[in-house]
């Protein structure tokens, strides 16, 4: 790593025009109105205010973005909002559907359970094995089908790699709201290996489903349950489900997240976040640490939510496997020495143009999907303001 | 620039411009092409394959293929029967059920049709062949083994005997 002190300390990122920065935000202005209005999307006025606040919202971000020269900052209103709004908007339309969030037998026998993309990498074995689907749904191209869902997944991931966990998880942003709560955090040592935490999950899960042929980790350990649908509890083993995951959730999602200020759940359990991470290495963005402005302060390790970047991995100028390009150690970097990288390109040469065509890919998709998502929760609080 | 950087650039450039296609294009493309792939969803869940209708007066009974769960699944292999339409059954419910086809009932299948849908169900089912095993005022216990109501039809799965 370059420690040389002689290095001038580099002057914050200047604030860049409002014309210049409206001027780059007008694609994604164009994008938010082509998603939210296009012919026959909305039918009633509710539905419309809550599009038009989201579309303003998203677009509103992404300027800032351009005229601050922050990405994480920015992003975090995205999602932060997205993960308070998803449960408003989820368990409101359960509620209606079937009248509880707690998901029947008979709902599952009709394949009716809305699939959610933590059980793809649990699906993978059985399907090759067998083509059986170890999951109580239907694949449906439409809405809520698996089919639908993978195919969501899959054009994301080829897009933005583990920038799924950053730009698409409704989940996430539950625990980031939480860790942006507290000003400072109370634990900040946290022990390296627990950097392998999701990485066994995934391992356990992904045999343990194959075995027991049901998505294990959806049966016993999605802390996530506790805010979108579970098990009807009808027995004993119902009821220890609900509390495993309701003790999960209290603690990865809510309690960890305010002492330490990381995204704890996705750092040491989440399974679909170990997964996402492989697909890291076919995205072409990237994060990297230019060594000839570095000097090591370590500011961007404490900043990382996710435990991304280690002194070796800043030693090497690059992240860890699990960065999910949040872009909290670009922000954070006195030096400007943490930058948005393309693959195949000189590191640190004209890294704003890779962070804008990121960001362009990035936004465009949020806006498609988490935008959808804060609209949906948004007509629902609408509904009950009305 | 190098070639490599050249490259990177282009590859950057078509991300961006998969990410515009993917509410128009991609995702529908994939979604059918999963869907094409042929995967079907567990007969523990879906229940199986119809193999066979019997019709009695108003309503019918489909009768599913027998399922047999996989490795340490914890379920034993069990038969689904359909009754249906629901508003065409009786208030109770009392039949013997030709599983095999092989013109001999096998089962005997009771239970009552309550008026409101949401009620729970409970049924009796008494075996005429060992190959069958008795439920007595089931619920909703295992896949292998309920009675619930599923939209304009009153499934019953009745388990096998393990052998």
């Amino acid at each position: 790593m370059a420690t040389n002190a002689r290095l001038p300390r580099l002057a914050p990122a200047p604030l860049r025009g409002i014309v210049r920065s409206l001027l780059l935000t007008l694609p994604i202005a164009v994008w938010s109105l082509l998603m939210f209005f296009h012919p026959g999307s909305h039918t009633d006025p509710k539905s419309r205010i809550a599009a038009a606040m989201t579309a303003l919202f998203m677009t509103a971000l992404f300027f800032m973005m351009m005229r601050t020269g922050k990405t994480y900052r920015w992003r975090r209103w995205f999602f932060v909002t997205l993960g308070i709004l998803f449960p408003v908007g989820f368990i409101y339309n359960m509620v209606i559907a079937r009248g509880t969030i707690g998901i029947p037998i008979e709902e599952m026998i009709a394949g009716r359970t809305p699939f959610c993309f933590l059980p793809i990498p649990l699906l993978i074995l059985p399907a090759a094995l067998t083509k059986t689907l170890v999951f109580p749904g239907s694949i449906m191209t439409s809405s809520h089908g698996i089919a639908a869902m993978v195919g969501l997944w899959l054009a994301i991931t080829l897009v933005l790699g583990k920038g799924w966990c950053a730009y698409a998880c409704f989940f996430g942003g539950i625990e980031e709201s939480m860790a942006a709560v507290p000003q400072r955090a109370k634990i900040r040592k946290i022990d390296p290996r627990w950097r392998y935490g999701p990485w066994a999950v995934l391992l356990a899960m992904v045999l343990l489903s194959l075995a027991l042929f049901e998505p294990a980790y959806c049966m016993w350990l999605c802390p996530f349950k506790a805010v979108s649908e579970y098990v009807a509890a009808r027995n004993a083993v119902g009821l220890v489900q609900n509390g495993i995951f309701i003790l999960l959730f209290a603690g990865l999602v809510i309690v960890l997240p305010l002492l330490t200020k990381k995204r704890t759940q996705c750092s040491f359990f989440c399974l679909f976040g170990a997964f996402q991470s492989i697909f890291n290495k076919i995205s072409i963005f990237e994060v990297k640490i230019d060594q000839t402005h570095c000097k090591p302060c370590n500011i961007c390790q404490t900043a990382c939510p996710t435990l991304s970047l280690s002194k070796e991995s800043i030693a090497h100028g690059e992240t860890l496997l699990t960065c999910m390009k949040c872009g909290a150690c670009v922000d954070a970097c006195p030096r400007q020495a943490v930058v948005w990288h393309i693959k195949g390109t000189q590191i640190a040469w004209k890294p704003e143009r890779a962070r804008l065509m990121f960001l362009y890919a990035a936004w465009a998709l949020a806006v498609m999907f988490g935008g959808s998502i804060i609209a949906q929760g948004l007509v629902t609080i609408l509904h009950f303001v009305a | 620039m190098t070639l490599r950087a050249k490259l990177g650039y282009t590859a950057a450039g078509l991300t961006v411009l998969a990410a515009l296609l993917t509410p128009f294009l991609l995702i529908g493309s994939f979604a059918k092409g999963f869907a094409a792939l042929g995967l079907h969803v567990d007969e523990v869940y879906s229940g199986g394959p119809k193999v066979r209708t019997i019709q009695n007066g108003a309503y019918s009974i489909a009768i599913h293929r027998p399922v047999y769960p996989h490795m340490l699944q914890n379920e034993k292999p069990f038969v689904q029967l359909d009754w249906s339409p629901v508003s065409a059954l009786p208030p109770h419910v009392s039949d013997l059920v030709d599983v095999d086809g092989d013109g001999q009932p096998d089962l005997h299948v009771s239970f009552d049709v309550p008026s409101n849908p949401k009620a729970p169900l409970n049924v009796n089912v008494e075996p005429l062949n060992s190959r069958y095993e008795a439920m007595q005022n089931a619920g909703k216990e295992k896949y292998s083994r309920l009675i619930v109501r599923v939209d304009d039809a009153i499934l019953v799965r009745v388990p096998l005997q393990n052998k």
